[in-house]
């Protein structure tokens, strides 16, 4: 399969690249298999004035069924695209929307360096930083999400996003979104999740500004390069949620207790006081409290209706990955997590979450 | 549960045949799986729900729902009040499943009830109905086993 698959890429690359010859596909993998679009990465090996390279890149492929279908990789590819030039942001440079290419859509963007530290307790219970790391890597991570929220979506020309209006049209935006795909799953969603969706639609914030939104900043979605004690951050991955929003959906959804590897910190990495206070100076926006609240609340219903989605894909024998029967198990981690949130249940009892 | 268990099965049987099976070269390993879906197979149907944990869930919504009502008759909400008692009324009998499965659409009409009411008001209600979100939440954390969606993720 992965000969077949590189020999197709091969052809594709060589059209896109014609000034090079001897085009090979080399050390092509799946090194993780990812819950939603599939990933492949590989090295393209080229001969110039008779001398070999090697350059690193990833492919996206839109997977047959995945935990946020329908897919248009398109948005995602074009935002990578016209980000090429700020840090971390790995550049995109062919989209092939053709099926007949790679049988489904796909873009090919830059490999970067480092490894994806995952957002689950080690050996030992302990987090995936040191100490030394944590320190290190928190302030650039509060920087580059204040990076990407910074950028003049307007002059970049993300108009095809569909911007919201000032006000509460982001919040009420990405409220409605995840309410459907709860809908759309046609699966039951707890009474907690009920009474959330009821409180979240009586409390929608305004937003006084409209951002670049990532959608799924957090950890397990960062490259990160260890060394001399320390570590750098490299590359933010997982684009397919980009959008134009409110800032604080990125703040709330990064420091979610569904993110702390264990630890009792944002992201693994700072506490949530220190983070928020860094993000405030930083990005020179004040902190909303009940904004944040709304979006911390709303980051819960979401993953599970994330993980509703997975679940109606496994019950309709569209995908045969198993990985996604054991949302059934992880969704009254996040409802007790949700009652926690919503001052039903004491924060300390959500259970393991 | 929001998938039955016999589907549960039949997912793990295919997985296990379909993407673990030809990937294992030990004959040994193959033995073993496929001794792990003959038992998976025969588990599939003799697998029953637990009664006892049915019966707090609808224990649990029946007081909450009956402290709803009170607290709903307190703050003067005399006819949202009336409609959940009624409702509550029709839930009380009959076989177990039924009867919980009533309560738990009664509980879906208190939450748009108390959500009608101005937010002072709905107040005492809503923790009322919080009660119930909360000893559940509890209840559906504690019969599961400590996740390995770590190990899963690092594959």
């Amino acid at each position: 399969m992965n000969d077949e698959l590189a020999r197709r890429l091969e052809r594709f690359l060589a059209h896109r690249i014609p000034e090079v010859r001897c085009l090979r596909v080399v050390a092509l993998e799946s090194p993780s298999e990812g819950f939603s679009q599939e990933t492949f990465c590989f090295e393209v090996e080229t001969e110039r004035d008779g001398e070999r390279h090697r350059r690193g890149y990833v492919a996206k492929r839109e997977p047959v069924a995945g935990l946020l279908e329908p897919y248009d990789l398109e948005p995602e590819f074009r935002v990578l695209h016209a980000l090429c030039d700020v840090p971390c942001v790995p550049a995109a440079h062919w989209f092939e929307a053709d099926g007949a290419v790679l049988e489904r859509p796909f873009y090919v963007m830059d490999r970067l360096e480092g490894e994806v530290p995952i957002p689950a307790a080690g050996p030992g219970g302990a987090g995936p930083f040191s100490e030394a790391e944590r320190k290190a890597l928190g302030p650039q991570v509060i920087e580059t999400l204040t990076r990407l929220h910074a950028i003049d979506w307007r002059s970049r020309g993300f108009g095809f996003l569909d911007p919201p209006a000032p006000g509460r049209e982001a919040a009420q935006r990405e409220l409605e979104r995840w309410t459907r795909r709860i809908v759309q799953s046609r699966l039951p969603a707890g009474p907690v999740v009920r009474e959330a969706l009821l409180w979240l639609h009586r409390n929608v914030p305004c937003s006084p500004e409209v951002t670049l939104v990532h959608g799924d900043f957090r950890l397990g979605n960062w490259l990160v390069v260890r060394e001399g004690g320390g570590a750098r951050l490299t590359g933010v991955l997982d684009w397919e949620m980009v959008h134009l929003g409110d800032p604080f959906e990125d703040v709330a959804w990064c420091i979610s207790p569904m993110w702390r590897a264990g630890t009792p910190y944002a992201a693994a990495l700072l506490p949530d006081t220190e983070f928020l206070e860094c993000y405030g100076r930083v990005a020179r926006r004040a902190l909303d409290p009940a904004r944040l609240h709304f979006y911390a609340v709303l980051s819960v219903v979401k993953m599970i209706a994330i993980e509703l989605t997975g679940l109606r894909t496994f019950l309709d024998q569209r995908t045969r990955d198993l990985r996604m029967a054991i949302f059934e198990h992880q969704i009254p981690f996040l409802e007790a997590l949700l009652a926690a949130l919503r001052g039903w249940l004491a924060p300390d009892r959500p259970g393991g979450v | 549960m929001r998938i039955p268990v016999p589907t549960l099965i039949d997912g793990v049987e295919r997985a296990l045949l379909e993407a673990v099976l030809p990937e294992l070269r030990s004959r040994s390993a193959r033995g073993q799986l496929y001794a792990a879906v003959d038992v998976l197979r025969n588990l599939r149907d003799r697998i029953a729900p637990r009664p006892e944990l049915l019966e707090a869930e609808a224990v649990s919504l029946a007081r909450s729902l009956e402290l709803c009502a009170e607290q709903l008759q307190e703050v003067g909400a005399a006819e949202a009040a009336s409609q959940l008692r009624s409702r509550l009324g029709t839930a009380g009998s009959g076989p177990a499943l039924e009867r919980l499965t009533a309560l738990r659409e009664s509980f879906e009409l208190a939450l748009t009830l108390v959500d009608a009411l101005p937010e002072a008001a709905a107040s005492p209600a809503q923790a009322a109905l919080g009660e119930h979100l909360a000893s559940q939440a509890l209840r559906s954390v504690s019969v599961l086993k400590p996740s390995l969606l770590g190990e899963i993720s690092r594959g």
